[in-house]
Formats: C-alpha cells, sequence, structure tokens
C-alpha cells in the first residue's frame, strides 16, 4: 500500500542489507525460554559456519541462564525462518539458508 | 441506523481543595444521584444521563464572583462532551 | 445610604465574545485562494465542506487562555519552591521511585514540545479559525508542559542520578526511541492523521493510562511536585481531551467519505499508543514503592469500561468500531506489565534508569494483583533471578534483543494465551525482511511499507557502527550515561545516598 503523501514519497530501509557488508544481522531465538526475554539480534559474517554460531557463541551466551546446559544445544532441534530444518554444521550461515535479518530459531 | 443509546455514565475529576469545596457542593445540590468518590487530591464525580454545572449555584456558595471559564482550574479529566458551556451553565452529557 | 453592589452587566455574553474574537477575526482572501494558504489539508483525503462547523466548547480567547494559564503556572512554582525549600525530596517512600520520575523526563518533556511545534503548524495550516485557535492553545499547552516538567524535576537531579542529560538521551538511547519514533511518526503524517493520532488517539482514548499512573505515583510515594505539575496539566488536558473528541466528529459529520479512512487511523493509532505505554505498565507495577493501582485495574477503568464502553457507544453512531486489535490489548493486561519490567531488568545496564528484583513486599502486592500470572513469573524468571543474585552475580542480558520494526520495542511480548511463547511476526518488503512483534504492529507496517522501513532501530544502528563504537562502553559514552545512571538500585550511588541521609547503615551484602 502506498504510503498517502503530497509528494512522490519514497524511502529507503535503514537497515538494508549493503549497509552490513559481508556480514549480515541475525535474530537468535531460543523458543521455550523466556529468561532471555526476546531473540537476540547479532551481526555476523555471512560466511560464518553454522556450527561456529554454535559451539563458539551461543553454548557462551546462554550460560547466562544458570540453568543452561550448553552442551544441550546438540541436540537442538532448529528452524530458519519458520522452516524446521537440520542446519549443517560445517556450512555457512548463508549456505544453510540464513539471510540477513533471518530468524535462526531453536528449541531444546 | 442510529438507535439512540441508553443514558450511560458522565463524569468530572475535579482537584480536591478548598476552593473546589463550593464547587463540590453546588454540583452536588444541582445534580440528583450524583456519585462522589474520593481518591488521592481528587475528588470524582458521575452520574447516569447529564451533569450540570451552574455559575450562579457555585458563587452563591462560594461567596466572590465566579465565572464558568474559572472550572477549568478545577478539572482534573472528564468523560461524556462539554454538550453546553455558556455564562450560566456547563453540561455535559453524551450526544448519541 | 449605600447602594447594594452590582455587577456591570457583560456586553457580549460568552458565546458572542468566543465568536467576536476567534472566528469573526478570520476573512476571506480575495487575492490568494484558500488552497494556496492552505496546502496540506486536501492530499489525505478528507473532505471538509464547512469548516465553521467545527466547535469548541471551552470558548476560550486570548485574554481569559493567559489568565488562567498563569494562575496555574503560580500555583505550581510556589509549590515547587516550598518542596525545594523544605528538602522534600527526604520525604519520597525510597530512593528508587525516582525511576519512574527518569522514565518520565527522558521520555515525555522533549515530546511535549514535538506536539508544541505540530499544533503550531496546525495552528497555522488548518482552514478553520475555530480549529486553529483550539490548536493555537494546545500549541502554547504542550510548551508550558514540556517546561513545567523540566523545572518539576529539574529539583530531583540536584540529589538521583539518571536526570542529567535527558535530551540527549531522548534522541540517542534504544527505549527512548519508542516515545521519539511514535512522536515523529505522528508529525511527518499530514495534519488530519495528527488530530486522530495525537489529538484524539493519545490525548483522549490513552491519556489516563499515561498521566493517572504517574501522577497518583506521585501522590503515594511523597513525590509533591509531580503530583501538583500532574494537576496543573490535567486542566489543560481535558481542553486536549476535547479538542481530539471535536477533531474526530468534525471528521466524521462533514462526509460519510472519512469514515474508513478515520476507522484506519484508530485502529492504527491505537496500537502505536498503546505499545508505547507499555514502558507505562512495567512503571506502575514494578517501580513504585507504594502502588495505587495495577495496570490491570488502571486499563480495566481507564481503557475498557470509560471507552470502550462509554465513548465508543456514542462513536457507533458514525460508524466507527472499537480498534482492530482492541481484543489483543485485553488478553494482556495480566502480562504486559510482567513483561515489559523484565525487558528493563536485564537491560537497565544500558539505560539511564535502575532496576532490582521485587523485593518481598512487592511480591506479596504482584500477588494479590495477579495471582493467576504472577506466579509463573516469578518461577520461570525472578526466582532464577534471584540465584543469579545469591550466587553473587547479577543477570543482565549479554547481547542486543530483537526489536519490532514498528514500536521498536524489544520483542518480548508473547502470543494471546501463551505468556511464554514469544510472539515472532515477518513480513517480506522488495526482499528485505522486517520483524514484529505482534499482529497490530504487523498489520501497521505491511499498510505502509514505505514508511516503517526507514525505522532508526537503535540495535541495528549499533552494529551498523552508527552508535560510538562496538562495545558497550563505546555506545554507553555515545549516549552520555555516566556510572550510577543505569543497571542494578541495591548497591548504586542512589541507593547508598538515600541510606545516608536517612542515617541508615548499609546492610551487609
Amino acid at each position: 500500500m502506498a504510503v498517502v503523501a503530497n509528494y512522490d514519497y519514497d524511502w529507503p530501509s535503514r537497515s538494508a542489507a549493503e549497509f552490513y557488508g559481508d556480514d549480515q544481522l541475525i535474530h537468535v531465538w531460543w523458543n521455550g525460554n523466556v529468561f532471555f526475554v526476546s531473540a537476540q539480534t547479532f551481526r555476523f559474517p555471512k560466511a560464518m559456519p553454522f556450527g561456529a554460531l554454535v559451539n563458539e557463541v551461543l553454548k557462551g551466551f546462554y550460560t547466562a541462564d544458570p540453568d543452561f546446559v550448553p552442551d544441550s544445544l546438540d541436540s537442538a532441534k532448529w528452524k530458519i525462518d519458520g522452516v524446521a530444518v537440520t542446519p549443517d554444521m560445517g556450512a555457512s550461515l548463508e549456505a544453510n539458508g540464513v539471510g540477513h535479518k533471518s530468524l535462526v530459531e531453536f528449541s531444546l | 441506523m442510529s438507535v439512540a443509546a441508553e443514558p450511560r455514565p458522565v463524569g468530572v475529576d475535579l482537584q480536591e481543595n478548598e476552593e473546589n469545596r463550593a464547587l463540590v457542593e453546588a454540583i452536588e445540590a444541582d445534580n440528583d444521584d450524583l456519585n462522589i468518590r474520593h481518591m488521592p487530591g481528587m475528588i470524582r464525580l458521575t452520574k447516569t444521563g447529564r451533569l450540570v454545572i451552574n455559575q450562579a449555584s457555585v458563587e452563591a456558595r462560594l461567596g466572590r464572583p465566579w465565572e464558568t471559564h474559572e472550572f477549568q482550574m478545577a478539572i482534573i479529566s472528564y468523560f461524556g462532551e462539554f454538550v453546553e458551556w455558556d455564562d450560566d451553565q456547563i453540561v455535559i452529557a453524551w450526544n448519541h | 445610604m449605600t447602594v447594594p453592589a452590582q455587577k456591570p452587566a457583560r456586553k457580549l455574553s460568552m458565546k458572542q465574545r468566543y465568536t467576536a474574537l476567534t472566528h469573526d477575526l478570520d476573512w476571506t482572501p480575495t487575492y490568494v485562494t484558500e488552497d494556496e494558504i492552505y496546502p496540506y489539508t486536501k492530499f489525505e483525503g478528507i473532505k471538509v465542506h464547512d469548516w465553521s462547523k467545527w466547535e469548541d466548547p471551552f470558548r476560550l480567547t486570548v485574554e481569559a487562555y493567559n489568565k488562567y494559564q498563569a494562575e496555574k503556572d503560580r500555583r505550581l512554582y510556589a509549590v515547587l519552591d516550598g518542596f525545594a525549600q523544605s528538602q522534600g525530596q527526604l520525604g519520597l517512600t525510597e530512593a528508587r521511585y525516582m525511576n519512574a520520575m527518569k522514565i518520565f523526563i527522558q521520555g515525555i518533556p522533549i515530546h511535549e514540545y514535538d506536539a508544541h511545534r505540530m499544533f503550531s503548524n496546525c495552528a497555522r495550516y488548518l482552514n478553520g479559525p475555530g480549529a486553529r485557535f483550539a490548536a493555537l492553545c494546545q500549541s502554547m499547552d504542550e510548551l508550558r508542559h514540556a517546561q513545567t516538567e523540566i523545572h518539576t524535576l529539574s529539583h530531583y537531579n540536584k540529589f538521583f542520578d539518571g536526570m542529567h542529560d535527558w535530551h540527549k538521551w531522548s534522541d540517542r538511547v534504544w527505549y527512548l526511541s519508542v516515545p521519539k519514533s511514535f512522536f515523529e511518526d505522528a508529525m511527518t503524517a499530514g495534519p488530519f492523521e495528527w488530530l486522530i493520532a495525537i489529538g484524539f488517539s493519545f490525548e483522549y482514548l490513552l491519556t489516563n493510562l499515561l498521566f493517572v499512573p504517574f501522577m497518583s505515583g506521585a501522590a503515594f510515594n511523597g513525590d509533591l511536585p509531580t503530583m501538583t505539575f500532574g494537576f496543573s496539566a490535567q486542566s489543560d488536558e481535558s481542553r486536549h481531551m476535547t479538542l481530539g473528541l471535536e477533531a474526530i466528529k468534525f471528521m466524521l459529520e462533514q462526509d460519510e467519505d472519512n469514515l474508513p479512512i478515520v476507522q484506519n487511523w484508530l485502529d492504527k493509532w491505537f496500537w502505536r499508543g498503546y505499545r508505547l505505554i507499555a514502558l507505562v505498565a512495567g512503571m506502575m507495577d514494578y517501580m513504585l514503592p507504594k502502588r495505587v493501582m495495577s495496570w490491570k485495574e488502571a486499563f480495566e477503568l481507564y481503557f475498557e469500561e470509560q471507552m470502550l464502553n462509554g465513548l465508543f457507544k456514542d462513536l457507533e453512531y458514525y460508524g466507527i468500531k472499537p480498534p482492530r486489535d482492541v481484543q489483543w490489548a485485553i488478553d494482556e493486561k495480566e502480562i504486559l506489565s510482567h513483561q515489559v519490567y523484565w525487558v528493563l531488568y536485564q537491560y537497565s545496564h544500558a539505560a539511564a534508569f535502575q532496576t532490582t528484583i521485587p523485593n518481598e513486599e512487592d511480591q506479596k502486592w504482584l500477588m494479590e494483583a495477579y495471582p493467576e500470572t504472577w506466579p509463573v513469573f516469578k518461577s520461570v524468571v525472578w526466582d532464577r533471578a534471584q540465584r543469579v543474585m545469591d550466587a553473587g552475580g547479577r543477570y543482565f542480558n549479554p547481547g542486543l534483543p530483537q526489536l519490532c520494526t514498528v514500536c521498536q520495542i524489544p520483542m518480548g511480548f508473547t502470543e494471546p494465551g501463551n505468556p511464554l511463547q514469544q510472539c515472532q511476526r515477518q513480513s517480506v518488503y522488495e526482499g528485505e525482511r522486517y520483524d514484529f512483534c505482534s499482529d497490530g504492529c504487523q498489520t501497521i507496517f505491511d499498510n505502509e511499507p514505505v514508511k516503517y522501513r526507514q525505522s532508526w532501530l537503535p540495535v541495528h544502528q549499533i552494529f551498523q557502527g552508527n552508535c560510538g563504537g562496538p562495545t558497550l562502553p563505546d555506545v554507553a559514552q555515545w549516549y552520555g550515561l555516566q556510572p550510577g545512571d543505569g543497571a542494578e538500585y541495591l548497591g548504586s550511588p542512589d541507593n547508598l545516598n538515600w541510606l545516608a541521609w536517612h542515617g541508615q547503615a548499609v546492610k551487609e551484602a
């Protein structure tokens, strides 16, 4: 729907992919644990391996929750943008279908 | 299609202070079935249908000249509409 | 012999005076067209046939306006002086109450000033003299509100952290993008949408949900200045409510074709305003040592009872329906404050206010106010946060939250009926993804994507390097935060000072 304006109204996004170069924003969501009140937004290289996200970032990140067991992430169920997937840990985020501002969801 | 809605509450919240005593007394005297509720620093006056504030009634109780414009100093909030605001009277009601 | 004093009869009645000094000062231009003088009142598609039908029941003139506004100011400043002279800040219930007023000074005065500017714009660019004069009065009111809020709270700035750079924070700090984007959204719309967005939706529909919690909270917690400011401003607010109601009725009465436009704006701005005042819900249930009423109670009284069952029955006459997403708001009333404060608690290390775990007395009140939902939040989040404290730590979220593109709040809101499942909505527009906290925000985006893709989302801007640097200390410096402004209340300078002023020893940790 067009914005009603008294001129030709067209303005770009302030968070378009081009502002992040070879990186992108991703939202990581632990569905089922509101101790983290919302999903978390990160900026990572598109080429970052999915396994690095899990093992080098998330396993440490979520220890802010005293009940979190890092290795439980090894058996997490994943969804990317609402679609259930089994991520290829060796492949990049991009190759796994994670795009700019994609929602990377897991449940334990 | 418009159907006249049944009478609904209207009301006004006034600052509770010395000056407004006379105002509240006047409103009480001039409105049947008025509901008065005290809350911190304010008085809530409600009734069904129409709430009337009469200039002469307020002035008589206050003991000094009072114009209806001065009602603004007392009011905190209201619900309903100001269907009339003249030199002699203010009326709060719903139009529909 | 004395003659009883008689008041000289006024030459004109109130109605005649008002008409003579407002409407009758207007004239029909002969050498320019009406459209040239008023170029902004057609493009929104609102049809007006007769501007003289705009009614203002208050019938103020400049003389009456100045007389009464000056008197309100005199009374307020007398109280502010008295409070300062008597060291009234020592009589607050507790220093942590000030966090509510930190949010107030950071989130409100600058936007009162925004409202002043836009109503000033309306005072020039609305075609009808009655509408222009009402807008002029409101513009001056909003400026007075900005000034009096700043003056009222300036006293506390001498004694408490988290207030010193409210102006800079209003522009930069993440949670303050919520009110900033709200007002800028409304200001960049046209005059008729502004009147529905702010004049009606904010100043009539939602106003009591903003002001009563702050002002009653002030009254209950020993904050005489804020309470007095509140009463001083509220008398102006009754004129604002009247302007807002007149605006919507005028548009609906001028032409039937205006109905769908007005309904759409009502739907949009109810939701935008409702999400904005979620911050108030968190404040009133969690930041006041002595509470007045719960968010749930306030919502039931000031919105459901007074608005849905009062005002909307009146508007039915025109074909207006209650806002599209109102049921979602009603469903949220049991959980909204818990979710908002949980956001604030885990991110206050990056904020200019402090948070703390509800103490025993707080928890007792929360249990009484929310017998069904408080136990859930207590067991799922607060007991865990307490365990972190007991182990010598303090839970702060180690990252940055996902923000809703429209309301800009961290997406901690949940699906209706499932308070432990955060709501995720996503739209793709011209190949780019956008995220939303609710159906309400998503619909607003989908209706005007080119407007809302311009959102300056603090988290995204931090990641683009536009907020001072990549680390939290870099961002805090860019924000202008100083030690003591945020993070945990217990053990903070505000807390320790309070104890010292009252001759109390610091408890062993």
